[in-house]
C-alpha cells in the first residue's frame, strides 16, 4: 500500500479542534459535535445479523468515548446499490459484510476517494495477497486460521481444532467485559463474525480520536501507519501492509469448548502475531 | 520516615485529624479467584490469616488512619471492610455495580470504578452513602486521589481516558487521551503529575495536573511483552516501579527521564505493588503464580517469595 494523501478526494475535511481536551478546564463536548458516518454493507442472513451487531457495538462504544469529544458516530446500513450511489461525501469508512462481488464493487467504488473499505466476513486469501489499496480486513485470512490449528496440532500431539476469532465464554484481557457489553446489548451471545464487525468500527473510533479528524484519507494513513488497536485479546493489534489486522487466535475442541489461543505457547513466540497468517503480500 | 506522611499530612486542613495508628507491619493482599484476603506480616513473611472476603475481589486499600482495609468486591457490588489489627470483616458496603477498583481520599471518601457500568463512584463509608456518580468511560479500572485532595483521576481501559473529576463539587473537568488500555493512576505528594499505565499499548504517561494534558509519555516496549499495570513512586520521586504484567517484571524507570533503569525478575503475571513506607522493599503479586515477591530496591533483587491465594490482584502494606 502506499500511504494515503491526507485531505483528498471528495471527502469532507473536518479538523477536529474540540479534541484538544482539558486545557481550558472544558470536559464538555463541542457544541457541534462532529458527526462521523459509516457505511454498513451486507445482506439480511443469519450471519449478517452478528456482523451489524458486533458493527453497533463499536459504534455504541464510540459514542461513549465521543461524548467526552464531541463526537457522533452514524452506522448506516445500506445495500451494495445504495452504497454506491450518489451522496458519498462525508462518509469516513465503508464496512462491509457482503459477498466477494460485492466487496469488490464497494472498493473499486471507494478507493479511488480515499476511503477506507473493511472486508469483516471473507477469508479469502487472494484479498490479502494482493494488497488492496484501501481495504482492511479484520476478519481473520484463512491462513491465519489455519496456522493457528497448526500450531496447536505440533504443541499437543496432533490433537485437532477449530480456530476462531472470538468466543462467548473468552473471559481474560477482559474479554469477560466485552462478552457482557455485546449480551447485554443484544441478548445473544458474541462470535466470531460480530467480533470482526465490532473490531472494524472500533478501529476507525480509534483512528478519528487519534488523527482528531473525520477525514477517511487521514484514517486511512493512520491505519496503514500502525494504528494501536485493543481487541480486547491481550495484545496490541495493528494492519499488515496487506489490510489484514493482526490478532490472536481461540482455538475451540469438536464441542466447541474452548481449549487455548494461538499463537501457541511453545510452538511460537506467543507475542509473534506475524506467525499466524501471511505477513506482507504475494509477488 | 514513618512519620514523614503524617507531618506532611498534619499541614493540610483536608488531613487534619487523620492520625495513623501503630503500623501492624502487615501485607494484605486480594485473591481474585478464591474470594479471599491473604495477610502476612512482613517481618517474619509468614501468613498471618486468610479471610474471607466475598467475591471477586480486587482492589484494595487503607483508610487514611489505617484503621481499615478496604476490598473492592466486584461480584458482590461491595466494599469489604477488615479491621487492620482484629482481621475481621466488619462491614461490607454496598459499592454500585461491580467495583474494580479504587482510592481514598485524604477526606476518607472512597472513589471507585464501576467497571461494568460506566461509572466513577464516590462512597462514604462513614454513612455507606453514595455521594456522587460521575459517567465515565467503558471499563473504568484505575483510580488516584490527589494528596492535595482536590483532584480524582479514573482510566477507562476500553476508552484510553484518564477522566479528571473536581473534588468536592465532583464536576468531570477534562478527559484526557493516554495509550491503550490505560489501567493505573497515581500522583506526585505536590499533587502537580501524574502517572499512568497503558497496558495494550505498553507506555507510561507523564499527566500535568494544573494542565490536564500529556507532558510526557514513553515506550516501555524495550521489555519484551511489556503489560504495564501497577505503579508506585519511590518515597523520594526520583523513581517509578511499573509491573509489567505477563512480561514477569518489575521495571526500574527514571521518574524525571522516564528510562527504564533496570528490570526485576518477578513471577508470572505481576499485578498488584506496593512499596515499604522506607522504600527499602517492593512486594509485588504474581497471579498466574499464587506469590507475592519480595524485592530488596538498593540491590533490585527478588529475595523472597510467599504463597498466597489463587490469582492475587492488589496488595496494600499497613506500615
Amino acid at each position: 500500500m502506499k500511504p494515503g494523501q491526507v485531505f483528498s478526494g471528495s471527502a469532507t475535511a473536518v479538523l477536529l479542534t474540540s479534541l484538544i481536551v482539558g486545557s481550558s478546564g472544558d470536559a464538555g463536548a463541542a457544541a457541534e459535535p462532529l458527526r462521523v458516518r459509516m457505511l454498513l454493507v451486507g445482506p439480511d442472513t443469519e450471519s449478517y445479523a452478528s456482523h451489524r451487531n458486533g458493527a453497533v457495538l463499536g459504534q455504541t462504544e464510540g459514542n461513549i468515548q465521543g461524548r467526552f469529544l464531541g463526537i457522533d458516530y452514524v452506522l448506516d446500513e445500506v445495500s451494495v446499490d445504495e452504497a454506491l450511489q450518489g451522496g458519498n461525501e462525508g462518509i469516513s469508512a465503508v464496512i462491509v459484510a457482503d459477498g466477494r462481488e460485492q466487496l469488490m464493487r464497494v472498493l473499486e467504488h471507494y478507493a479511488p476517494l480515499h476511503v477506507p473499505v473493511f472486508n469483516i466476513s471473507l477469508p479469502d486469501m487472494d484479498l490479502r495477497e494482493q494488497c488492496f489499496d484501501g481495504l482492511y480486513q479484520t476478519a481473520p485470512s484463512a491462513k491465519m486460521l489455519a496456522d493457528a490449528e497448526a500450531q496447536w496440532a505440533q504443541a499437543n500431539d496432533g490433537e485437532k481444532v477449530t480456530a476462531i476469532a472470538w468466543h462467548p465464554e473468552f473471559v481474560k484481557f477482559a474479554g469477560r467485559d466485552l462478552n457482557k457489553r455485546y449480551t447485554e446489548q443484544f441478548s445473544v451471545a458474541m462470535d466470531s463474525d460480530a467480533w470482526a464487525g465490532w473490531a472494524a468500527t472500533r478501529s476507525v473510533a480509534e483512528a478519528v480520536v487519534r488523527t482528531q479528524s473525520a477525514d477517511p484519507a487521514a484514517i486511512d494513513a493512520l491505519l496503514q501507519d500502525g494504528l494501536v488497536f485493543d481487541g480486547q485479546k491481550g495484545l496490541n493489534q495493528t494492519f499488515r501492509d496487506n489490510g489484514q489486522l493482526r490478532q490472536p487466535l481461540l482455538l475451540v475442541d469438536a464441542s466447541g469448548e474452548l481449549v487455548g489461543e494461538a499463537p501457541v505457547r511453545g510452538v511460537a513466540d506467543i507475542d509473534d502475531l506475524d506467525s499466524l497468517g501471511l505477513p506482507g503480500c504475494s509477488q | 520516615m514513618k512519620n514523614l506522611s503524617q507531618l506532611a499530612c498534619s499541614l493540610l486542613v483536608l488531613c487534619a485529624g487523620t492520625a495513623i495508628a501503630q503500623p501492624t507491619n502487615r501485607l494484605f493482599v486480594t485473591n481474585e479467584e478464591d474470594n479471599t484476603v491473604t495477610v502476612v506480616n512482613a517481618g517474619s513473611l509468614q501468613v498471618e490469616k486468610t479471610i474471607d472476603v466475598g467475591n471477586r475481589p480486587r482492589g484494595i486499600g487503607l483508610s487514611p488512619d489505617h484503621a481499615k482495609v478496604y476490598v473492592a468486591l466486584g461480584d458482590d457490588n461491595a466494599i469489604g471492610v477488615i479491621d487492620t489489627k482484629t482481621l475481621e470483616l466488619i462491614d461490607t458496603i454496598p459499592a454500585g455495580s461491580d467495583p474494580e477498583n479504587f482510592a481514598v481520599h485524604p477526606n476518607g471518601t472512597i472513589y471507585l470504578s464501576n467497571e461494568d457500568e460506566n461509572l466513577a463512584s464516590a462512597l462514604d463509608p462513614e454513612t455507606r452513602e453514595i455521594v456522587a456518580e460521575i459517567p465515565v468511560g467503558i471499563e473504568p479500572e484505575g483510580v488516584g486521589a490527589s494528596p492535595d485532595g482536590t483532584r480524582v483521576m479514573v482510566t477507562s481501559e476500553s476508552t484510553n481516558m484518564v477522566h479528571v473529576v473536581s473534588v468536592p463539587d465532583h464536576e468531570l473537568i477534562a478527559n484526557i487521551l493516554v495509550g491503550a488500555r490505560p489501567r493505573e493512576v497515581i500522583f506526585t505528594a505536590d499533587s502537580k503529575w501524574a502517572y499512568v499505565t497503558s497496558e495494550v499499548a505498553g507506555e507510561i504517561s507523564k499527566i500535568d495536573v494544573a494542565n490536564n494534558t500529556v507532558a510526557q509519555k514513553a515506550s516501555m516496549a524495550e521489555i519484551d511483552g511489556v503489560k504495564p499495570k501497577g505503579v508506585l513512586l519511590s518515597p523520594d520521586e526520583k523513581t517509578l516501579y511499573v509491573s509489567t504484567g505477563r512480561a514477569n517484571t518489575i521495571a526500574v524507570l527514571d521518574a524525571e527521564t522516564l528510562e527504564i533503569t533496570n528490570t526485576i525478575k518477578v513471577g508470572s503475571r505481576v499485578w498488584g505493588i506496593a512499596l515499604s513506607r522506607d522504600g527499602s522493599r517492593l512486594y509485588g503479586v504474581n497471579g498466574v503464580d499464587g506469590t507475592m515477591s519480595v524485592i530488596d530496591t538498593a540491590t533490585h533483587m527478588e529475595i523472597d517469595t510467599v504463597e498466597v491465594g489463587n490469582m492475587p490482584w492488589g496488595v496494600v502494606l499497613d506500615d
